[in-house]
């Protein structure tokens, strides 16, 4: 038993004289559920592709679960993928479709009927695959993953075409077999809320490289929010927030907003602290720290 | 696990996963059954058109002296095996073309190379789905075209003027000779339209190349002279055929001119099963580079 799902080191790929990945380190403990973001372009879908053995790369070393990506089909189903372009066969039923995916699991820990009314898809059994709208065939590409008892399942931008109750079921799924069976995730995703939500560690991938890479609460503590303050005695205010402790002056926006980073202070003290000199506050606006403000201060960087 | 049982790991799987999908979908009965309905409808047409004749020419008060001779069912029996398997050909090259790079479009190969299957046994797999596809349109085409011939024609010796030319069991001979070399050329067909599916980048692109390529080598043969002796499609029922079935077509309607060159019977054995073995090795080394 492997406490690393997936260990990634040195790992490069380019397409022709352009570098995608240069030297790209990256580890996914078993249990974990690891967010994969980056810009578009930066080469997440290369990343993940790489590691389930679809594409060769130049340099460095990819072991999923103790396997070389070239040979993942000794893995017998312990490694599943699921892909941001539908991946059935169009003139299958979807339950054909389920069906021959039982085909490639040694024991298929569910049956067809389950994983169908778990992506809650049971209604579109006897369609063909071609005839589902998006959001359904991407249902059914996950139902069909979740046939046997994957170890470590690889998803590549999984809310795309899904509705809310869509994206809200598979956050519901990829939350209980996490917790439930120990399955390790790697998610990669444009849709950082989610990713936030549901991650236990998220990677940022930028310039080819894994730029940040850690446990998604540790990202975010270390991150610090942001207040925006309105006030027509730009001068004075800017003077109190100077001698605050806890408290940067980052910048004054054109609109005359004054932008606060706030390290060690609440920002209802900030507020309370204007008030106190006679500045009216005609606005406060306290943006949190997220992923999405982590995501574009990493990328917004030269790599 | 052995370099060899990692290369062909899940091969039986891959199997069970090609006719999974071959029984539900619809090329593969189309493979099967196109060329005998068009056997069958060949035969049909034939007759209608000498019953046309037959009844012209009594009117008129004409007599065909080789009427005897070319009512013969063996004649129509051995065209039908040809149409059939000329029909056959491009199919089985058409649909090796379109197995893996349409599995590729579709995104459908790559759940079976990450879960359970090596891409050697994927391409194994589909050779042998192929082949057994092959063998059913083959018995298919033997059965539908037998029974045809000798529902619309009568089987017998070929007779001139009271005198049995060939025996039926010579014709037998010939026509099962006919029949095997016809039949020798077909799994490195299948192996070039797989190797044309590996490296192509689109299932349009992989079609019309195999096909184009399959229907440009039937022209061009003739002029290459004998050097053609060392191709395999040379020996292929086909559109401008120079198949040794052709000639039986001839033979077993009482023509003594056919004369097949025994070095040539020889080329048909061998040449083939070289050109498979290097289609097929060349499309098991590309499908490992292939991006999917």
């Amino acid at each position: 038993m492997h406490d690393i799902a997936l260990s990634i080191s040195g790992l490069t790929k380019s397409y022709g004289d352009f570098a995608v990945l240069r030297d790209l380190d990256l580890q996914i403990q078993r249990g974990a559920i690891h967010g994969l973001v980056g810009l578009n372009g930066s080469g997440k879908t290369t990343t993940l592709e790489c590691i389930l053995g679809l594409q060769g790369y130049q340099g460095g070393n990819i072991s999923v679960l103790g396997h070389s990506p070239d040979k993942l089909h000794e893995a017998r189903g312990n490694v599943v993928g699921i892909f941001d372009t539908p991946s059935l066969h169009p003139y299958l039923t979807v339950r054909q479709c389920m069906e021959h995916a039982r085909i490639l699991c040694d024991e298929p820990s569910r049956s067809p009927e389950e994983v169908e009314n778990l992506l809650g898809i049971t209604r579109f059994s006897d369609f063909k695959i071609r005839h589902l709208s998006l959001g359904n065939n991407r249902r059914a590409s996950i139902a069909q993953a979740l046939l046997g008892s994957p170890e470590l399942i690889v998803l590549d931008e999984p809310f795309n075409g899904l509705d809310a109750g869509g994206v809200d079921d598979v956050l519901q799924i990829i939350s209980n077999l996490n917790s439930q069976q120990d399955t390790s995730f790697l998610l990669s995703s444009h849709q950082l809320p989610y990713l936030e939500q549901i991650c236990s560690h998220i990677a940022i991938l930028h310039g080819g490289r894994v730029a940040l890479s850690d446990e998604t609460a540790s990202l975010l503590g270390h991150s610090v929010s942001t207040v925006l303050v309105k006030t027509d005695q730009t001068r004075a205010a800017t003077a109190v927030i100077e001698k605050l402790d806890g408290c940067v002056l980052l910048q004054t926006d054109a609109s005359g907003y004054l932008h606060v980073a706030l390290q060690k202070l609440e920002s209802a003290t900030l507020n309370q602290a204007l008030i106190a000199q006679q500045i009216p506050v005609s606005e406060l606006i306290l943006e949190r720290a997220s992923l999405a403000s982590l995501f574009r201060k990493i990328t917004s960087e030269d790599p | 696990m052995s370099p060899l049982q990692s290369l062909t790991n899940g091969f039986t799987t891959a199997i069970r996963a090609e006719f999974y999908v071959s029984l539900r979908t619809f090329g593969s009965k189309l493979i099967v059954l196109a060329p005998a309905l068009v056997i069958i409808l060949q035969n049909l047409l034939i007759k209608f058109q000498e019953i046309a004749q037959q009844t012209r020419d009594s009117l008129l008060g004409n007599n065909d002296f080789d009427a005897a001779v070319a009512d013969n069912a063996y004649g129509y029996f051995v065209d039908g095996l040809t149409t059939g398997l000329t029909m056959l050909g491009l199919l089985l090259v058409a649909q090796a073309a379109y197995s893996f790079s349409y599995e590729r479009d579709v995104g459908a190969a790559r759940h079976l190379l990450i879960r359970r299957i090596s891409r050697t046994s994927l391409i194994l797999a589909k050779l042998f789905h192929i082949h057994v596809l092959a063998l059913l349109a083959l018995l298919l085409l033997f059965v539908v075209s037998y029974v045809c011939s000798g529902l619309l024609w009568e089987f017998g010796p070929i007779v001139e003027d009271g005198f049995e030319l060939i025996s039926e069991a010579e014709i037998r001979d010939e026509i099962s000779l006919g029949l095997r070399l016809a039949i020798i050329p077909i799994p490195a067909a299948i192996a070039f339209g797989l190797l044309i599916s590996v490296s192509a980048q689109s299932t349009t692109q992989a079609i019309t190349t195999a096909l184009g390529i399959t229907l440009a080598i039937d022209i061009f043969k003739s002029t290459l002279g004998d050097m053609s002796h060392y191709l395999y499609a040379t020996f292929q029922p086909s559109l401008l055929d120079q198949s040794y079935l052709q000639d039986v077509s001839r033979i077993v309607r009482g023509y003594s001119d056919v004369l097949v060159d025994p070095q040539v019977q020889e080329l048909n054995l061998w040449v083939p099963w070289p050109a498979l073995v290097l289609f097929l090795g060349l499309a098991l080394v590309l499908v490992q580079r292939r991006k999917l």
